[in-house]
């Protein structure tokens, strides 16, 4: 027997979430498998077609235009449960910007109406008056461990959505420098179980590869599988990261 | 339209200020645009009023200063006088000065038409006061968003800027620009039926995967490039429509593109497909502005393609090509053309992110640079694919870029970051061999920097100097 699993990655709607290079995180969390001798298999997903979550190890969505969002909501909501009871039972889920709102239990419209979302995680969405624009250092919460990995994430940012946390979630990180979640309480993004949802573009896991790991090592961790995962030279990455950090930080 | 004293207020308080800069040797047009447009918003309806034969606007995501070139090439050729807001000055302020500087003191045009290039955000804040006579539309890609909200307001907000009045000349082959005429009268399209790089799969990323009538799939027959090609809605009847401005054998030979269109034969001196759409634009709206045939030939052949579109340098360890990136679509294409032959390739790609480039640089991770690796790996089968020596990556986002070719296969032996100029286009060159070709590839910001360095190492120099301080001023101000 090999020493790692096949891992899953289920890419959801990678023709209606694909906005600002989004599909970059389904290519970090690939490569950084294919370079420690993991075999990875993508499934891309969309509208229709057959979804067996247990069949699952990583399940991403991306971000997407409003219109595009509206299509595939009624398409989700078939899957609300089978979707509820794999992140129970602890499915990786890495959903961004508008992913991220879609888990959620409504996204209230600047008219005042309430589009539901999946109810999956208790949040909620309400249309901002101006967009959110900008790039993004985070604090992560709680810091990593291990004193060498960045204990920060960057990205990019570019909503109008302001999104809220119920009592019992909480924020992924604290921001250092946007806007976050709603450019109000200071929080950026969630962190339920094993359930990551963020605002953050860049896109998020090849700038963040601490992340990306992390959620390589929960999925492997699901399976059974608890060895550690080997290190990669992350030289570049980590210049790249730190690169935002000076650029935005520093100005 | 009554002309106010605000108007002539605007009018003279531009004019002179255009005048005092003048004297102070420096040209520019959006300056005294910003003064006239503080003085009368309005300015822009009264002055568009003094031209005769009306206004033709150029937008789109990509071409627009390419169409805008080529028309005025073929509109040179008809010797026919117009206003163009050449430099770029794309924005209210830019077209405001271009616009006044055709006009005399008196308020009268001294030509009889104008031509403006003018950026897809703007269209719906000019046509509050300015009613085009006819309207261009290259094609719709994502650029810029953060400036923008998303592609689909932007296209939403030109469309619904353009009234009846105004006739269309639309991209058949872009479902997004071609729904502009669903339902319309007064549309021209243009459009090609088949390239040599056409084919019936797409690995792109791609707008438009849904038809912008019903919301149902769209379905494609062949792929051009990017959403570009002959679709049909799976649904309802919208389909991509027959152009009547259609190219045919649409072909490079000597490095120039030629193409038939009906019993005419054309040549324009670029590389790259993509500028077909460029220059069947600018036919069809130079068609519909009475240019004779001839003129139509000539201005197309003795078209020179402006700066950093595919432009050469001759440097003294060999020739240099500048081409500016600024989107997926557009950096896909332009991968596509350095790949074409046969070679050792060298490339240096200059990723920066200021306004003008794009604050949000993760559309990198939208482009296919997976291309560039494949010819590293024979065995599958690629050939024809140059193989990549070396990638210098600068800019404010030289890492940036330098990670995402790792992502993208490329070894990091091959990869070089740096981000002093200088320094980037001295490795880039360093124990270059005879038969390698090179490549430089800027975002906006980097462009104008970049070409006046190469041309200051051009062994032609001269000839060059001048258009790129030229353009770098019309810029900087746009």
């Amino acid at each position: 027997m090999s020493k790692w699993p096949i891992l899953k990655i289920g890419h959801l709607y990678p023709d209606l979430l694909d906005l600002y290079g989004d599909r970059g995180n389904v290519l970090a969390l690939e490569a950084r498998c294919r370079w420690r001798g993991i075999e990875t298999q993508v499934q891309h997903l969309s509208l229709g077609d057959d979804l067996n979550l247990s069949q699952i190890d990583i399940l991403f969505l991306g971000g997407g235009s409003d219109r595009e969002q509206s299509i595939l909501v009624k398409d989700l909501k078939c899957r609300e449960e089978e979707l509820r009871r794999a992140v129970g039972e602890g499915l990786v889920v890495l959903s961004i910007c508008g992913g991220y709102q879609l888990l959620g239990k409504y996204y209230q419209t600047g008219g005042g109406e309430k589009i539901p979302g999946l109810g999956i995680l208790n949040l909620w969405t309400v249309a901002g008056s101006k967009r959110l624009i900008g790039n993004v250092v985070v604090e992560q919460n709680p810091p990593s461990l291990s004193e060498e990995k960045p204990q920060t994430l960057v990205g990019f940012e570019n909503h109008s959505g302001k999104t809220y946390l119920g009592p019992d979630l909480s924020a992924l990180g604290k921001i250092q420098h946007g806007f976050g979640n709603n450019g109000e309480d200071g929080g950026e993004g969630v962190r339920y179980r094993n359930v990551f949802g963020t605002y953050l573009h860049g896109p998020l896991l090849p700038k963040n590869p601490h992340l990306a790991d992390l959620l390589l090592q929960l999925a492997l961790e699901r399976r059974g599988y608890d060895h550690a995962l080997p290190p990669l030279d992350d030289q570049l990455e980590k210049r790249a990261h730190r690169a935002i950090l000076s650029r935005v930080l520093d100005a | 339209m009554k002309r106010t004293w605000r108007f002539w207020l605007a009018l003279w308080a531009g004019k002179i200020s255009a005048t005092i800069l003048r004297i102070v040797g420096r040209r520019g047009t959006t300056f005294p645009g910003v003064v006239a447009q503080r003085l009368d918003p309005e300015c822009i309806g009264h002055l568009s009023h003094s031209f005769s034969e009306g206004i033709v606007i150029v937008t789109g995501t990509n071409g627009k200063t390419t169409t805008a070139n080529l028309l005025a090439s073929i509109l040179r050729a008809a010797g026919r006088g117009f206003a163009f807001n050449q430099a770029g000055a794309n924005l209210v302020t830019g077209i405001t000065g271009a616009l006044m500087e055709h006009v005399t003191w008196w308020g009268q045009a001294q030509v009889p038409l104008a031509l403006l290039e003018v950026d897809e955000a703007t269209v719906p804040k000019l046509c509050e006061q300015v009613s085009p006579k006819l309207a261009i539309v290259t094609n719709f890609f994502r650029d810029q968003l953060d400036r923008y909200g998303e592609l689909d307001t932007t296209v939403r907000l030109v469309r619904d800027a353009l009234t009846e009045e105004t006739m269309l000349i639309l991209n058949a082959d872009d479902p997004l620009v071609a729904q502009f005429g669903q339902g319309r009268r007064n549309t021209l399209y243009y459009g090609v039926d088949r390239l040599p790089e056409s084919s019936t799969e797409s690995r792109e990323t791609r707008e438009a995967r849904f038809c912008p009538q019903c919301g149902a799939a769209l379905s494609y027959s062949l792929f051009h490039y990017g959403q570009l090609g002959l679709y049909a809605c799976s649904h309802c009847s919208f389909t991509r429509p027959q152009p009547q401005v259609l190219a045919a054998q649409a072909r490079m030979e000597e490095g120039k593109l030629k193409f038939r269109v009906g019993v005419s034969a054309y040549e324009v001196g670029f590389q790259g497909f993509y500028n077909l759409y460029n220059a069947l634009a600018a036919l069809a709206a130079a068609i519909e502005l009475d240019v004779r045939g001839e003129d139509l030939e000539k201005g197309l052949r003795e078209f020179v393609p402006q700066a950093g579109r595919m432009e050469r340098f001759l440097l003294s360890e060999g020739p240099v090509t500048l081409a500016l990136v600024k989107n997926p679509t557009g950096f896909n294409q332009v991968l596509r053309t350095v790949l074409r032959s046969e070679g050792e390739l060298r490339l240096l790609i200059a990723i920066n992110d200021l306004a003008a480039d794009g604050r949000d640089i993760s559309w990198l991770w939208d482009v296919d640079f997976e291309y560039l690796s494949l010819g590293l790996h024979r065995d599958q089968s690629h050939g024809g694919c140059a193989e990549i020596k070396l990638i210098v990556c600068s800019g404010l986002r030289a890492e940036d870029m330098a990670l995402r070719l790792k992502y993208a296969g490329m070894p990091e032996e091959k990869l070089l970051i740096e981000h002093s100029l200088e320094k980037a286009v001295a490795a880039l060159q360093a124990g270059r061999q005879g038969k390698e070709r090179v490549f430089v590839l800027p975002t906006y910001t980097m462009l104008f920097p970049l070409r006046d360095y190469l041309a200051s190492l051009d062994l032609d120099e001269g000839s060059q100097g001048k258009p790129s301080e030229r353009l770098r001023k019309g810029r900087a101000s746009a």
